[in-house]
């Protein structure tokens, strides 16, 4: 097996195979499970509904996720689900801020009416007012957790409903895999060794 | 697991207080000198498949720390603040499992130079704070540092460096292969006349005590190591403890009270076990080694009427003193790809500007190291406090993350007193105990020092041929991983907590090894040297116990 090949899975086999590690092989059955539940994890199929936000507010939360990772050329936080995973988390593993956001997020909703009496929600703006909008308000407590959720649902392992496809590990150049051999750069292909200088002398 | 068990009337020689750096290595001495120990864990006990690449559980939810739900804390930088509680991730970060902080640290193993236990003699005083020198030595100290090496297991390149200590044994492993941020560093470096070298690390650069070599997946700092490679506790000291028979590790047990008798003297702990029910576990000799964080508060848990400060406090110090060390960051982007996000985290560290100058006009030293830092997620929200946080250029930055390292730079932290860690009135944990307040604003001096060396690190990169070198703001730090000074080693009971073999002043039978231990705060990395403590501490505790002098 090539190192670089190595899945989780395989990584986990490998590893009670050939490395002799006692503790893998006395607890196999639980290490194959946890695998198991891993993988259901992130072959979960898309969140259809919302089961924290409502249908209007999903759409201004996807908006400003979308105007704080926009879509260019690459996907950005549309594309990767970002909402779905803000919805499930404040719905669960992170509850604990969700009555906070509901309010900032209603006061959000108030500011944004007041002064575009026309339209009928931060969504519906033109992308330039949309980002002449948030200039106002990224420093309240609500924007500052927006920005963390979309961040988080952007880079999260994929089997907390955002990063879909991986789109945010793409964007960075991050590769998903579970080991590497040298060299890992450009910079280290070529290393002649290391050599001890002597104190107080430049090379 | 292996290793027998004991019951709570039955009398054990004794309690240790936390599975970490220092208690794994504290059981393990203990039991493998013929003494019965019960080591306590408030975390679980988990194996390499509960340890996966998930930076949302392990930065955020307490995947093998404490969890911000059950084990909330308050922070405020001066006492005439309320201390406000921390939301979104503890203010002190620890490891909360069997291992703990050796399960998610990143494993920078340097030693103690010989300046640091004796800075306050050559330095001279410092007003305003308790800056003064430990009562042991470097040269004490040397046979338990090279312990740690090949009992723990570091890989690195003895001699490496001009501004190393003395040593009596290289390392036993080479060190780990260099990354293009440890070229590119060391390129700088030596172009501006400095002194890079191979990075000490605890990972196993090839097979070691039975362990493997490091696979290079890139999840050490703040991760569990799944390939064993990284040395932490539950895979190095303790099955070791455990194998001697007279060790059982009783996880998901929550110290919260150590009893006194009439004579003053520790009878044992009382904890909550992993149904939450109140038990007592006898023992002749308590060991607390529940990080700088928990073991004072515990001491302070434990006032009765005996001791109303708080065990071993007559001093007035326990808690007090705390010390975060800095870090501060100089960032560099180059024009091709580093891919920092694999491997080890650090290759290369320099030490030139380690020791305190008074030329600069304030105290303060520190070793650089390079790195990228966090892994994606972490990685991504820390780039957006330093530039653009949103939209097309944040972006943009997001896409530079390939060609990105940046040089670490860990400096010191002087003991103020009014920096410390106090049992928050208000505000209590999932069990009903009082939660960790911490009071905390960092020195002039030690922020003085950080953007010092933040200069020096950006040169290095200019020097390395960066395209953009940029600085993050030196900002007074609101939390730490590192925990150090609360419980502080020294000759004089009126003004510190332990003495030089780790007993308290104050109750015979209660010894405190760990972070807390510290009397200064080192270059930022600190768990070599708690763990040579540990060594230590452990050697002369079995010693005492087999005089009948616990």
């Amino acid at each position: 097996m090539n190192i670089d090949d190595l899945s989780r899975r395989e990584f986990l086999r490998a590893a009670a195979e050939s490395l002799g590690v006692a503790w893998l092989s006395l607890n196999w059955s639980q290490v194959t499970a946890a695998v198991h539940d891993a993988n259901e994890g992130a072959r979960a199929p898309a969140t259809v509904g919302f089961n924290f936000l409502t249908a209007a507010q999903a759409a201004d939360v996807e908006a400003i996720a979308a105007q704080i990772i926009p879509t260019d050329d690459t996907p950005g936080a549309r594309e990767a689900g970002v909402v779905y995973f803000i919805d499930r988390a404040l719905a669960t593993f992170m509850s604990r801020l969700a009555v906070e956001f509901r309010a900032g997020l209603q006061d959000f909703q108030h500011a944004c009416r007041a002064r575009y009496p026309q339209t009928s929600g931060f969504s519906a703006l033109p992308s330039a007012q949309q980002i002449e909008f948030l200039k106002g308000v990224e420093h309240t407590t609500f924007f500052g957790t927006a920005h963390m959720l979309t961040v988080f649902g952007m880079f999260a392992m994929p089997s907390y409903g955002g990063n879909r496809d991986g789109v945010g590990w793409k964007l960075i150049g991050f590769e998903d895999r579970h080991a590497f051999q040298p060299p890992f750069g450009y910079y280290d292909r070529d290393y002649p060794g290391f050599v001890i200088a002597p104190r107080g002398l430049a090379t | 697991m292996s290793g027998r068990t004991y019951r709570d009337h039955e009398l054990v020689d004794f309690a240790v207080v936390g599975s970490g750096a220092a208690g794994g290595v504290i059981a393990r001495e203990l039991s493998q000198a013929g003494l019965s120990v019960v080591l306590f864990e408030q975390g679980s006990r988990l194996g390499p498949a509960d340890f996966e690449h998930d930076e949302l559980k392990y930065w955020f939810q307490g995947g093998v720390t404490n969890d911000p739900e059950r084990n909330p804390q308050t922070f405020r930088s001066d006492s005439t603040q309320k201390a406000m509680l921390q939301a979104v991730k503890p203010a002190l970060w620890y490891g909360r499992t069997v291992g703990g902080g050796t399960m998610h640290y990143t494993a920078n193993y340097w030693r103690f130079h010989e300046i640091d236990f004796i800075e306050r003699s050559v330095l001279g005083e410092i007003p305003g704070t308790g800056f003064v020198d430990w009562p042991i030595t470097y040269a004490e100290m040397e046979p338990y540092y090279t312990k740690v090496e090949w009992e723990i297991g570091v890989s690195g390149l003895a001699g490496a460096s001009p501004f190393d200590p003395p040593r009596t044994r290289p390392y036993p492993m080479p060190p780990l292969p260099v990354k293009s941020s440890g070229v590119l560093f060391e390129r700088g470096a030596r172009k501006l006349g400095w002194h890079p070298f191979p990075a000490p690390m605890a990972i196993n650069s090839q097979v070691h005590n039975g362990r493997p070599a490091c696979m290079h997946c890139g999840f050490c700092h703040g991760f569990a190591c799944e390939a064993l490679a990284k040395a932490s506790s539950l895979m190095t000291v303790i099955p070791q403890a455990e194998a001697t028979g007279h060790c059982e590790v009783r996880s998901q047990s929550y110290v919260m009270r150590i009893d006194t008798d009439k004579r003053g003297r520790t009878t044992g702990v009382a904890y909550f076990d992993r149904n939450g029910q109140e038990r007592f576990q006898k023992s002749r000799a308590v060991v607390v080694c529940a990080n700088g964080a928990e073991t004072p508060r515990l001491l302070l848990m434990s006032a009765n009427e005996k001791f109303p400060q708080g065990l071993a406090n007559s001093s007035g110090v326990v808690g007090k003193y705390l010390m975060f060390n800095y870090s501060s960051r100089a960032l560099g982007v180059f024009e091709h790809e580093l891919n920092e996000y694999k491997s080890v985290q650090v290759t290369r560290i320099l030490h030139d500007f380690y020791d305190s100058d008074p030329k600069r006009g304030f105290y303060g030293g520190g070793g650089l190291d390079a790195r990228i830092g966090p892994q994606p997620m972490v990685w991504a929200l820390r780039t957006s406090t330093e530039g653009p946080a949103w939209g097309s250029a944040y972006k943009a930055r997001l896409r530079e993350f390939p060609r990105s390292m940046q040089v670490a730079c860990h400096s010191t932290s002087l003991p103020v007193e009014s920096n410390n860690v106090t049992l928050d009135p208000d505000l209590k944990d999932a069990w009903g105990m009082p939660a960790i307040r911490t009071t905390y604003r960092d020195h002039p001096d030690d922020l003085a020092t950080a953007r010092f060396l933040q200069d020096r690190g950006a040169e290095i990169l200019e020097a390395a041929g960066a395209q953009r070198v940029t600085k993050a703001p030196v900002a007074e730090q609101r939390s730490s991983m590192h925990l150090l000074g609360t419980c502080r080693m020294g000759n004089d009971a009126a003004t510190s907590v332990i003495d030089r073999y780790h007993r308290s002043h104050d109750i015979p039978n209660l010894f405190i090894c760990d972070g807390s231990s510290f009397v200064t705060s080192g270059r930022g990395q600190p768990t070599m040297t708690i763990q040579a403590l540990a060594f230590r501490a452990g050697e002369h505790i079995a010693r005492f116990a087999k005089r009948g002098e616990i």
